[in-house]
C-alpha cells in the first residue's frame, strides 16, 4: 500500500454506508454517517468503469466546484475518497428538495414563504456568481432543503467557471422549461444571466404551483416563452436576430404577467420581470436581487425554521435525499434517476393482481363485447 | 374518499345541442347521449352539464404519467371500471378491442366514459342504477295494494344489488329481460309520463328565471337612483357653499350626515361578513421564532475592490477575437470582456495579504501520516 492509497483508505474508514437511496445515470446515492459523530450524511458513488476516457465531465466539475464552495446555501462536500474502481463523494444530508415542497398539495405557501426560498436561493447563488462559478442546472428538483429549512443549491454536474476569454460554452445546459432565450437560441458566449432566468422561472413555479414554461420541445420552449412573456422586439433585446439558431418563431402579443400571477405583490412582479428580461444584460444580477425593495418590504421572509414542509412519506421512499442528480417522481425533465422501488415504470405485481400480462394489444376477435 | 386531495369540479359541456329524447328528472341523474362524442357517459346535472372528478393527485394507473407532467391528462373509466388516461386508450385501443391492461377484459375505445365520482365504485353503482332505472320505473299508482308495490321495490334493490357486486349476473340479466317483455306497455307509458313532468319542470324553471332576472332589474334601477341623488346632494351642497353665507363647516357636516345616513340605511340590508381565514393553519410554533428583516448577504463579503481600479481598456491578445465580433454574436447573449478583465485582476490581488503557510511541510510529509494512522 503506498502513500495515497493508505491516506485514502482512511478517508473512507471516516464514513460508513448505509443503504442505497437512489441511482442517476452516473451516480449512485447511499445514505450514510460519520463513524466518529453518528452524523447523518450522504454518499454520491460515481460510476467510473462506464467511461472511456477515465471520469465523466460532470463528475470532475462537481468535485471541482464544490471542493471550493462553502456556502450555508450551497451543498456541502464534506470529502472524496475512492473505493475500487469508484469515486465516493460524501455529501452534506439534506432531508428534502423544493419539488418536493411545490408537489405537496397539502402544503399552503405564505408570500413570505416564497420570499424566504427566493432569498437563499439568490444568497446562494449569488455567492457562486461571486466566485465566477455558474451552476446552469437551477430548478425546484436542485435546491434542497435541509432539516432546519435552508435551501441549498446542488448538482453541480454542470456547473462551470465563467468570464474567461474567448472559450466558447455549450448552450446544451440547463434543464429545458427553466433554459432562457438565449441558450435555446445557440449563444455560445454568456454570462451569469442564465442562473437568474432559472431563477425567475422558479419564482414562478413557486407562486404558481405548477411550472411556468414547460415547453415540450427546445422549439416549443421557445414558443411557450414567447407566448407568456411576448415575443422580444429589437428593442427588448438588441442583437438577437444575429444569433446562431435564431429563427422566428411566430409574433405574440406581451400580456402583463398581471393576470396569471393575479395574487402577487407589485414589488414580486418587478422581481420577476427582471429575472425574466430577455435582454441578459437587463437582467438583474444576484446582487442587485437580494436588494431588490420585495425583500425588504412586509412580509419580512419567514424565518427558515417555519417554511412549510412535506409531511415524511408513509411509503417506503427515503426522503432523506442528498443530491439533485436523484429524482424520486422518476419522470419529468431531467430525470437523472429514479429510487429504487420506483424503477419500473410498468405495471408492478401488486397493481394487476400478482399475474404477469402483456400489455401490448392482443388481437382476440372470440369474444367481442362484453 | 380518504385522501383530501385537491379536488375541484370542472364542468364540461359535451355533445352540442341535448336532444329532445333526453329526459330530465331532478332526482336521478341520466345518461348522456353517446353519439355524437367519442367519450360520452358521465352524469349530468340538472343545467345539462357533464361534470368531471378532476383531482392534482391524478396519475394514470398504466403509464404513471401525472397532473405535475401533463396539466392536461384526463383520466377516463372502462366499462371494467378501471382508469386510464386519453393518450394510454389511444395507444391501446386505437385498432380495436384489446383486453384491459388491468383486468384482462376485452374493451373498445368507445365504452370509455369520464370520470364524475371519486370513488370508482360509486361511479359503477350510479350507472347501474341508472341503467335499471330505465326499465323499472312503476310508480306506486302502478300497484294495488303497498304489499306489491314494496315487493316491486325489493327485487329492484335485488337486481341493483346483483348487478353492481356481480353475482349471478346471467341470471339477473334474464330477470331484466323478462320484466322488459312483461311490462312493455307500463314502461312505455310511464316513460311518456316522465318526459311530461320533465317538460313541465323546464316551463317552470325557465318562469322562475325570468322572475330573477326582473328583480336584478329592479335592483339596478335603484342603484341608479341612488347614485343620482348622491350626485344632486353634491351638487346642492357646491350650489349652497357659493351661495349661501352660513358657516361652511356646518353645511359640510350636515351634507356629510345626510351621505352616511344613506349609506348606513344600504348596507345594513345587504350585510355580508367576511370570510374567516380557514388557510392559516400553521404549526403553533410559528410564532415562537420572529420573522427579521431581509438581509441581502449573510457572509463576510470582501471582493477586494479596493485593491484594483478597472480600467476601460486593456490590451488582451488573447480576448482579441472575441472583442472583435462583440457587436454579433457576444452583444445578445450578454457576455462582457470587462467580466473576464474583473476576474482576473480579482485573482491577481485575491492573496495579497495572506500570510504564507507555516509548517505546511511536516504536515503532508508520508512519515507523519504513517504515524497518525498507526495511532488511530
Amino acid at each position: 500500500m503506498d502513500v495515497v492509497e493508505r491516506a485514502n483508505a482512511e478517508r473512507q474508514r471516516k464514513w460508513v454506508k448505509d443503504q442505497k437511496v437512489g441511482e442517476g445515470a452516473y451516480a449512485v446515492v447511499y445514505r450514510g454517517r460519520e463513524r466518529s459523530t453518528g452524523r447523518k450524511i450522504a454518499i454520491k458513488k460515481i460510476k467510473v468503469g462506464q467511461f472511456k476516457d477515465g471520469l465523466d465531465m460532470s463528475a470532475i466539475r462537481e468535485v471541482k466546484y464544490l471542493r471550493e464552495l462553502k456556502h450555508q446555501n450551497v451543498i456541502d462536500l464534506l470529502d472524496v475518497f475512492s473505493s475500487k474502481q469508484n469515486l465516493n463523494l460524501v455529501l452534506e444530508f439534506l432531508d428534502t428538495d423544493l419539488e418536493q415542497v411545490i408537489k405537496d398539495r397539502s402544503l399552503v405557501f405564505l408570500p413570505a414563504d416564497i420570499k424566504a426560498w427566493m432569498a437563499m436561493t439568490f444568497r446562494g447563488l449569488e455567492f457562486c456568481h461571486r466566485n465566477w462559478i455558474l451552476h446552469r442546472d437551477l430548478k425546484p428538483n436542485n435546491l434542497l432543503i435541509s432539516a432546519d429549512g435552508q435551501l441549498k443549491l446542488a448538482d453541480f454536474g454542470l456547473a462551470r467557471d465563467f468570464a474567461d476569454p474567448g472559450y466558447k460554452m455549450t448552450c446544451q445546459v440547463i434543464t429545458r422549461w427553466y433554459r432562457p432565450p438565449e441558450l435555446l437560441f445557440g449563444c455560445r458566449y454568456y454570462s451569469s444571466a442564465v442562473d437568474i432566468w432559472s431563477v425567475g422561472c422558479i419564482f414562478a413555479e413557486l407562486m404558481l404551483r405548477t411550472p411556468y414554461l414547460p415547453g415540450e420541445t427546445d422549439m416549443d420552449q421557445l414558443k411557450t416563452i414567447f407566448r407568456a412573456l411576448g415575443t422580444p422586439t429589437e428593442d427588448d433585446w438588441p442583437g438577437h436576430t444575429k444569433l446562431p439558431d435564431y429563427v422566428p418563431v411566430g409574433q405574440f402579443p406581451k400580456t402583463p404577467l398581471r393576470d396569471l400571477f393575479t395574487a402577487a405583490s407589485a414589488d414580486a412582479l418587478n422581481l420577476l420581470t427582471r429575472c425574466l428580461a430577455y435582454d441578459p444584460k437587463k437582467r438583474i444580477n444576484a446582487k442587485d436581487a437580494l436588494h431588490h425593495p420585495y425583500f425588504f418590504a412586509m412580509p419580512y421572509p419567514s424565518h427558515h425554521s417555519k417554511l412549510p414542509k412535506p409531511a415524511q412519506k408513509e411509503s417506503n421512499i427515503p426522503l432523506e435525499e442528498v443530491d439533485g442528480n436523484v429524482d424520486f417522481s422518476g419522470v419529468g425533465p431531467g430525470v437523472k434517476a429514479n429510487p429504487p422501488n420506483r424503477l419500473k415504470r410498468k405495471f408492478s405485481s401488486d397493481e394487476i393482481g400478482g399475474e404477469t400480462r402483456s400489455i401490448a394489444r392482443k388481437l382476440d376477435f372470440g369474444q367481442k363485447g362484453s | 374518499m380518504t385522501s383530501r386531495g385537491w379536488l375541484r369540479g370542472t364542468t364540461v359541456r359535451k355533445g352540442g345541442a341535448s336532444s329532445s329524447s333526453n329526459t330530465t328528472r331532478n332526482s336521478t341523474p341520466q345518461i348522456q347521449s353517446t353519439s355524437t362524442t367519442v367519450f360520452g357517459g358521465g352524469v349530468k346535472d340538472p343545467s345539462g352539464r357533464t361534470s368531471e372528478y378532476f383531482s392534482m393527485d391524478d396519475q394514470c394507473p398504466v403509464c404513471k404519467s401525472d397532473r405535475y407532467l401533463n396539466p392536461k391528462l384526463r383520466l377516463l373509466v372502462s366499462a371494467c371500471y378501471h382508469k386510464m388516461c386519453e393518450s394510454c386508450i389511444d395507444r391501446l385501443f386505437t385498432l380495436g378491442p384489446a383486453p384491459c391492461p388491468i383486468c384482462n377484459k376485452t374493451l373498445r375505445k368507445l365504452a370509455f366514459t369520464p370520470q364524475t365520482f371519486e370513488d370508482l365504485d360509486v361511479e359503477k353503482e350510479v350507472a347501474v342504477r341508472r341503467r335499471i332505472a330505465k326499465d323499472f320505473n312503476k310508480r306506486q299508482e302502478d300497484f294495488a295494494d303497498n304489499r306489491a308495490y314494496n315487493d316491486y321495490l325489493e327485487e329492484v334493490e335485488d337486481i341493483a344489488f346483483n348487478l353492481i357486486n356481480g353475482i349471478d349476473i346471467p341470471q339477473t340479466e334474464a330477470r331484466i329481460a323478462q320484466y322488459k317483455i312483461e311490462n312493455a306497455a307500463i314502461i312505455e307509458d310511464n316513460l311518456r309520463k316522465e318526459e311530461q313532468y320533465a317538460q313541465y319542470l323546464k316551463e317552470h324553471e325557465e318562469a322562475e328565471r325570468l322572475e330573477r332576472e326582473q328583480r336584478a332589474e329592479e335592483l339596478r334601477k335603484l342603484e341608479e337612483a341612488e347614485r343620482l341623488e348622491r350626485e344632486q346632494g353634491r351638487q346642492e351642497l357646491i350650489d349652497k357653499l357659493e351661495t349661501s353665507d352660513k358657516d361652511v363647516k356646518k353645511l359640510i357636516a350636515r351634507s356629510r350626515a345626510e351621505a352616511a345616513k344613506r349609506v348606513a340605511a344600504r348596507t345594513s340590508s345587504s350585510l355580508q361578513r367576511n370570510t374567516p381565514g380557514f388557510l392559516r393553519s400553521r404549526p403553533t410554533r410559528s410564532t415562537a421564532i420572529p420573522d427579521v428583516p431581509h438581509v441581502p448577504i449573510q457572509d463576510d463579503w470582501y471582493a477586494y475592490e479596493d485593491k484594483f481600479t478597472l480600467r476601460k481598456d486593456y490590451d488582451d491578445p488573447v480576448s482579441e477575437a472575441v472583442r472583435r465580433d462583440r457587436e454579433g454574436i457576444m452583444r445578445a447573449g450578454g457576455y462582457t470582456i470587462e467580466e473576464a478583465w474583473e476576474r482576473a485582476l480579482r485573482f491577481a490581488v485575491a492573496g495579497l495579504d495572506l500570510q504564507p503557510l507555516q509548517g505546511l511541510q511536516s504536515q503532508i510529509s508520508p512519515a507523519d501520516q504513517d504515524a497518525a494512522m498507526a495511532s488511530a
